[in-house]
């Protein structure tokens, strides 16, 4: 993976996920942080803070990133949500607008 | 049992986290409209999205929206503020430039807030119906930057001022132009409008007003219109340049209106280079140029086409009626072909094959052909001496062009019988004296006129080819069974079925005698196998091959009509003889003989006979002598009859009775047919529809059909209606 096709999301706790900005601009808001132009702080490091989401959910989020474009490309699976996680994933969902 | 205790669930409103701190919503806002400040001023690579999304986020979320909302309108109309003063300040040139740099930077901060902001753009405006951030940020613009008093007018001048030293050949900045334009009609087609399309257009017409008036007072016609197409391209290529795709149609319009349909008129009847002059030097270019400009405006084409054909009309009207050009009837019709070569290439290179100039040309040749009632005769003379010799050495293809082309003039003839009348008459000199030289190209024609008028019109014609075949193989059966004359006189006979001929009044001369012994021989021969026919002969149409010796001993072979060999054969007996003797010997008519005797003694290198005295017209006492100094370089000599090409006044008249007489069957049976299956009709709707049915042969006159209708109603055809009296009725 070439460092500027990856984008690091970083969890409340400080846990860092790599993943490939393909998948992380399924959510509209990241999308917007790394293509918005001007340059945020986001952009030019290619890594972004949530203060506010925890390791766990972040986890979750970026296994469905993944999920989404497998989805999307024709590869209709299921996507395990644990029930405790719901609504704090809810939540994420609704600030990443995914 | 175990107790079970009952557990009420509750399940409560989740809650947000309660803000402990009152100033929250200060603190978070001045994050954001500090964030908002670096953004315009460049300076935002230090900002972090995520926190600054995250405040709006959370400003939005514990309902600090609207503070959230009114911050960033006054946030920004504050900046705006600014700039419209720093582009206020620019001088000159750079304003525009300066307006579009701001606006660029406008515009990338806009995007940026936006982004930032996109939360509540999501949530909080959807559900208090207010304006999304984007366009806030181009109304605000619009408000503050280009309606404000200072920049407004002066916006508007710059550009219509540049559009102006654009037109008048100077070299601008379209690059520049572009963004500024687009820029207005980024902020909504109403201002694009408002604040420059319409001011433009204006501003247009009153430029195109002004320069249409200068040129059309110092050009002339094809210049003006060279100019206006250059204008009007200009205009087009500004459009496609840096203006909105849908100001092309008005634009155009304005250039079409002030500079064409104003001077619509003007243009076409411009003395010495208007549309007539155009049309007379053959001036294609400017030609084309007159149909696609005026082709833009209402009107622009109907004003060519009539003045066009009126044009056509009146030079074709000259040409029909004056009687110069009327003299020679070849000449008359090759005028008419020309004429109309000439228009067709007009139309077809200048105006597209207009479909309504065709018909309008169509329309005034019908209109001024019919005008001289001789042009059906005419054009059957033109055919008739294309056919005796005009196709000489012309290839096929040359011959079908030339047939086709009679074809269309033969079509817009309204009096499509008299000309069969005299292609009959001409078909049948030409076949009678085998003249035609060529035989494909008379049955091309006849197909031609048969696809044109029906199996009808043609029928006779096609009779007469068939008559010449047969005799041909009449006249073979003949001199094989009678093999004694093959020394002597040869008969060549064509038998003529009556009808199908034009009927002549037959006078039978007095033959020579070695010649009416074979023609008796003939008449047995035929009708032997032909019995219950009648065989009268035609002496008027044959021509002779016969042998002379004259006085020095010059033998020739002189080619002669019928007429003219009986009366040379009576000089075989005799030295001299007067007219009256001849005319006693022969019987030929009158007329007849004159023209015969003139052709024989007065035409000069063709005088065979000598006459007393000198004169160039026959007297009916002159005498006459063998001509033994007759000479003359050939060994054939074809001795032509003074033939009156065009007709005399009184076959004219005589014609045009039978014309007359001929038409009463062909009017009769058309009512007759319309009222077979009609049953009933009225007076007027019976003419209609009888003249709708013969036009195709003639243009019936409504007197003569009443009185055909009169004929049939004495003769129980039809009755009149007894209450009302226009109605006609068939009697079955």
């Amino acid at each position: 993976m070439r460092k500027e096709d990856t984008v690091k999301l970083i969890s409340a706790e400080g846990f860092e996920f790599v993943v490939h900005k393909d998948a992380a601009m399924v959510s509209q808001t990241i999308r917007n942080m790394l293509t918005s132009p001007g340059g945020f702080a986001e952009t030019q490091h290619g890594e972004v803070t949530f203060p506010e989401i925890s390791t766990t959910i972040l986890e979750k989020i970026c296994k469905y990133f993944y999920w989404n474009l497998q989805f999307a490309s024709g590869k209709e699976t299921e996507f395990q949500i644990e029930p405790e996680l719901t609504l704090e994933l809810m939540m994420a969902a609704n600030y990443l607008h995914t | 049992m175990s107790n079970q205790k009952k557990r009420n669930f509750q399940i409560e409103a989740f809650k947000h986290r309660v803000v402990v701190d009152p100033k929250y919503a200060d603190k978070t806002w001045k994050i954001l409209e500090h964030a908002i400040h670096e953004i315009y001023n460049h300076n935002a690579s230090g900002l972090s999205f995520e926190e600054l999304y995250r405040n709006a986020y959370n400003m939005v979320l514990h309902k600090f929206g609207e503070k959230l909302y009114s911050g960033l309108v006054m946030t920004m109309t504050s900046h705006l503020r600014e700039i419209s003063k720093s582009i206020e300040s620019a001088q000159g040139g750079l304003f525009l430039e300066e307006l579009n740099r701001k606006w660029n930077d406008h515009n990338k901060a806009l995007q940026m807030i936006r982004d930032i902001l996109m939360y509540m753009d999501r949530t909080y405006i959807p559900s208090t119906q207010k304006t999304p951030v984007h366009e806030l940020g181009l109304n605000l613009w619009r408000d503050n930057i280009v309606h404000s008093s200072k920049i407004q007018t002066r916006l508007l001048n710059t550009l219509l001022e540049l559009i102006l030293r654009e037109r008048t050949g100077e070299v601008i900045n379209r690059g520049l132009m572009r963004n500024i334009i687009k820029m207005l009609m980024d902020l909504g087609p109403s201002v694009y409008q408002e604040d420059f399309e319409k001011p433009f257009l204006e501003v247009s017409a009153e430029f195109y007003k002004g320069e249409s008036q200068k040129f059309i007072e110092c050009c002339d016609c094809g210049d003006y219109l060279k100019k206006a197409e250059r204008r009007l391209n200009e205009e087009l290529e500004r459009v496609t340049h840096y203006l909105d795709a849908r100001s092309e149609t008005k634009i155009t319009n304005v250039v079409e209106k002030e500079m064409i349909a104003n001077h619509m008129l003007r243009l076409v009847h411009m003395e010495n280079s208007g549309l007539v002059n155009m049309l007379l030097d053959d001036k294609y270019e400017d030609l084309g140029r007159m149909y696609n400009l005026f082709r833009r405006v209402p009107d622009g084409l109907p004003t060519i086409r009539e003045v066009m054909t009126s044009h056509i009309r009146e030079t074709g009207k000259q040409l029909v009626t004056d009687p110069e050009k009327i003299k020679d009837p070849v000449e008359f019709v090759q005028r008419l072909l020309d004429e109309k070569d000439k228009y067709d290439r007009i139309i077809s290179s200048s105006f597209t094959n207009d479909k309504t100039f065709q018909n309008a040309l169509n329309s005034s040749f019908e209109y001024f052909i019919n005008l001289n009632p001789r042009s059906p005769e005419f054009i059957s003379l033109f055919v008739d001496e294309k056919l005796r010799k005009g196709l000489k050495g012309v290839s096929e293809e040359d011959v079908e062009t030339i047939l086709d082309k009679v074809m269309m003039l033969f079509r817009y003839l309204q009096e499509k019988d008299v000309f069969e009348k005299y292609y009959k008459q001409h078909l049948a000199k030409r076949l009678l004296s085998g003249k035609t030289v060529s035989d494909d190209a008379e049955r091309s024609l006849i197909v031609k006129l048969k696809t044109e008028c029906g199996y009808q019109f043609t029928s006779k014609l096609e009779g007469m080819f068939t008559d010449m075949k047969t005799s041909q193989d009449t006249v073979q059966g003949f001199y094989a069974s009678h093999p004694e004359l093959g020394s002597g006189p040869t008969l060549t006979v064509q038998v003529l079925t009556t009808g199908s001929w034009p009927t002549q009044p037959s006078i039978t001369c007095n033959l020579p005698s070695e010649m009416s012994a074979l023609c008796e021989k003939f008449r047995s021969f035929y009708l032997g196998t032909h019995t219950g026919r009648r065989l009268s002969w035609q002496t008027n149409m044959g021509t002779a091959d016969i042998k002379a010796t004259f006085g020095k001993g010059q033998k020739h072979e002189l080619n002669v009509s019928t007429y003219q060999m009986c009366v040379l054969m009576l000089f075989n007996n005799a030295d001299r003889l007067n007219y009256k003797e001849i005319e006693q010997a022969t019987e030929i008519p009158a007329s007849d003989l004159k023209r015969c005797l003139q052709s024989l003694a007065c035409v000069k290198g063709k005088n065979v006979l000598r006459k007393e005295p000198m004169s160039k017209d026959i007297g009916e006492d002159d005498a006459f002598f063998v001509n033994d100094k007759f000479t003359s370089k050939f060994y054939k000599v074809k001795i032509g009859t003074v033939v009156a090409q065009k007709e005399s006044e009184p076959e004219k008249q005589e014609t045009r009775q039978r014309v007359e007489e001929d038409r009463k069957p062909q009017i009769e049976a058309a009512v007759v047919r319309i009222m077979k299956s009609r049953k009933t009709l009225d007076h007027n709707n019976i003419i209609a529809e009888v003249t709708k049915q013969l036009q195709s042969r003639f243009l019936a006159n409504p007197t003569e059909i009443k009185k055909r209708i009169e004929s049939l109603i004495e003769r129980d055809f039809l009755e009149r209606d007894m209450t009302d009296r226009k109605l006609y009725r068939y009697l079955a």
